[in-house]
């Protein structure tokens, strides 16, 4: 004799496994899709900011100074030494996006900058003239402005810190730590939006669909318990929801070099390690992710059977969606999980306090044991009012 | 030898709140609909019991409180001594509800479908898959056995709904307009089935408007007008002085007037 809910469970995961159009769209897609997009996101924009690298800017330049000169020719700009007469011309050519830049130096820039004594008042203007609407021009500006800037702290050079000739690593931060810090303050929101998201794509289906299609109530003709029938589909959508959610943060992880390498590349001395975590740490993502899925899917489920149509429920889905949005944000402000209590004992955000902790390699088993009993006490909670839901007859036969 | 009584049916009485879409449909101004009134009959065993009656006459809400889908507001039926209204659950072990509404999910097979509702009803392997070789080749299932209901033609599907109702084999089986819609080979079928279940000493429930039905295979029958039951009793008596379309057209235009 097999018990009702598992029976259920089974008949779930029969569709699910057997159907491989349905497989593919939950368990695949989403994790190609979100590979693709941020390997070609990521790809694209480290693309850009080679191209900006390597390119040299068309500059035009009136009385060009000793000083400056040589730091500006290697920075990658071509220069074309003109007139101030010229000048207006080149203005034109701006506007017509036919130059990138154009620099005008005080005929004795040099002279006085050598005679410029400190707290004088007596400074010397530059005047660089640019098209924001023209990409090279604004990068040409932005690029020559910190060169600028460079020269004018040598010449008064006071002082230098973490100077680079020392070759010391003043960040005593570890790779991990750094990981740490990355992963606690982006994975929460992304790993808890990608499990709603497969949630969403699986249980209004599972529920309103079969309420819609008049299968439902076959089942309510059998001597099943409701309540069983309600476990059943609960646990099944979770395991279906949790591998779509496995399959989209293998695509995010196999992303991340490609979406993170040209943090890697541009010289922040950035390197990922997940050596930093225990499997201490691996056991509590798993049981904190399972018991944040089981809620999803126990409170898409109600709000699923409360639906007449999966129109309907994918509609009714949608606001709880802008809170685990809302609660996920909270993560991108934070790189260290809170220290009270009581932010563990609010459903949705307390799994992203606990993800926060984990990936931040700083949990707390109390605070990851709160969170599960939490979640799987509302999600009890939320079980017992999926029966009563499918004891009802205005719920379950509603026009 | 006294006859055993299956079915005991006690003052049903179940309302509806109207939308106000439907009140202007229904143009009334009531805001609740009687469904079923204090309907009260017995249906015993090895007997086929017909429920007649217009469309909207409250026969499908009757037998949807039977078989235990919907609550009665106040009044109760018993199945073997067993209240709908208490136990449920073990009304729904002896119990085999038809209805068009109830769907087979189209992505399984009858196969498939056969084993889950066995489970779901607890029925032991070897009993299961016995009464699976018998069911699926009386209904000419057993090729279409591993063929996905989606493309099951209407007839097999219908067929296939059958086999799915009965696979506990209940002791009550409530066909709701069992005939409707097919063609009169299938029709055939089911109407022969229903007389073989009573042969086997089922009681069945019948709800029909279709009086030739009634006549051919009901061993006795109520009449329903507006949720109420205006006349039961056997096919016989109720046939005595004239058919039973003519006595139900005599009831009707007694109580709506001559509007028929």
């Amino acid at each position: 004799m097999k018990n009702g809910a598992f029976v259920v469970f089974r008949k779930e995961m029969a569709r699910f496994l057997g159907d491989k159009r349905l497989f593919f769209t939950t368990v695949i897609l989403p994790g190609l899709m979100i590979f693709l997009l941020y390997s070609v996101m990521g790809s694209s924009l480290s693309g850009m900011m080679k191209d900006s690298k390597e390119k040299h800017y068309e500059t035009y330049v009136v009385n060009m100074p000793v000083i400056a000169g040589e730091a500006i020719e290697n920075g990658g700009f071509n220069i074309i030494g003109i007139t101030e007469k010229e000048a207006e011309g080149i203005k034109e050519k701006l506007k017509t996006k036919d130059a990138d830049l154009l620099m005008v130096f005080p005929e004795d820039f040099d002279s006085s900058i050598a005679k410029y004594t400190p707290g004088s008042g007596d400074v010397s203007f530059v005047e660089i003239y640019y098209n924001s609407a023209d990409m090279a021009s604004s990068a040409a500006f932005n690029r020559v402005t910190l060169i600028l800037d460079r020269v004018e702290q040598n010449i008064s050079n006071v002082f230098d810190i973490n100077p680079d000739e020392k070759n010391v690593s003043y960040d005593v931060a570890t790779s991990e730590d750094a990981t740490g810090t990355i992963f606690a303050s982006i994975l929460p929101m992304l790993l808890l939006m990608l499990i709603y998201s497969s949630c969403m794509a699986i249980a209004p289906e599972s529920i309103a669909g079969e309420k819609e299609r008049g299968t439902f109530a076959a089942m309510l003709l059998t001597p099943v318990p409701r309540g069983q029938i309600a476990l059943g589909k609960v646990l099944a959508l979770s395991l279906m929801a949790l591998l779509g959610g496995i399959s989209s943060c293998i695509g995010t992880i196999l992303s991340m070099p490609a979406l993170m390498g040209e943090m890697v590349e541009s010289g922040e001395n950035m390197s990922m390690s997940l050596s930093g975590y225990g499997a201490g740490d691996y056991v509590g993502l798993v049981i904190v992710i399972l018991s944040t899925v089981i809620l999803f899917i126990t409170i898409i489920s109600v709000l699923s059977a409360y639906a007449k149509t999966v129109k309907e429920a994918s509609t009714l889905v949608l606001p709880v969606m802008l809170i685990v949005m809302f609660a996920g944000f909270s993560s991108m402000y934070s790189t260290e999980a809170k220290a009270e209590i009581y932010w563990y004992c609010i459903p949705i955000l307390n799994s992203v306090q606990s993800l926060i902790g984990i990936f931040a390699r700083s949990a707390d088993i109390v605070h990851i044991c709160v969170t599960v009993c939490i979640n799987i006490a509302v999600s009890a909670l939320g079980m017992v009012l999926l029966r009563h839901m499918f004891n009802s007859e205005k719920i379950m036969f509603a026009r | 030898m006294t006859i055993k009584e299956v079915l005991k049916v006690e003052e049903l009485t179940k309302s509806f709140r109207l939308s106000k879409k439907q009140q202007k449909l229904e143009n009334t101004d009531d805001r609740i609909k009687k469904a079923v009134s204090k309907l009260s009959f017995s249906a015993y065993e090895g007997e086929i019991f017909g429920l007649l009656g217009p469309n909207g006459a409250g026969k499908t809400t009757t037998l949807r409180m039977l078989a235990t889908l919907i609550r009665p507001d106040s009044g109760d039926a018993f199945i073997d001594d067993i209240s709908v209204v208490k136990e449920p659950e073990k009304v729904r072990e002896k119990m085999g509800f038809l209805t068009s509404e109830l769907k087979l999910e189209e992505f399984f097979t009858p196969n498939f479908l056969y084993d889950f509702f066995s489970d779901m009803h607890r029925i032991p392997d070897d009993i299961r898959q016995k009464r699976k070789a018998e069911l699926f080749s009386k209904f000419g299932i057993d090729k279409f056995a591993e063929v996905k209901i989606a493309n099951l033609s209407t007839g097999m599907k219908q067929k296939t709904s059958i086999v799915m109702s009965v696979v506990h084999d209940p002791d009550i089986i409530i066909f709701d307009e069992p005939t409707n819609g097919l063609d009169v080979i299938t029709a055939k079928v089911v109407t022969d089935y229903l007389l073989e279940l009573r042969s086997q000493g089922k009681t069945i429930i019948v709800s029909t408007h279709i009086f030739s039905l009634v006549e051919k295979i009901c061993d006795r029958a109520g009449i329903i007008i507006d949720g109420e039951m205006i006349m039961c009793g056997s096919i016989h008596d109720l046939t005595k002085k004239q058919t039973l379309e003519d006595l139900f057209f005599d009831l009707y235009s007694q109580r709506k007037g001559d509007n028929v």
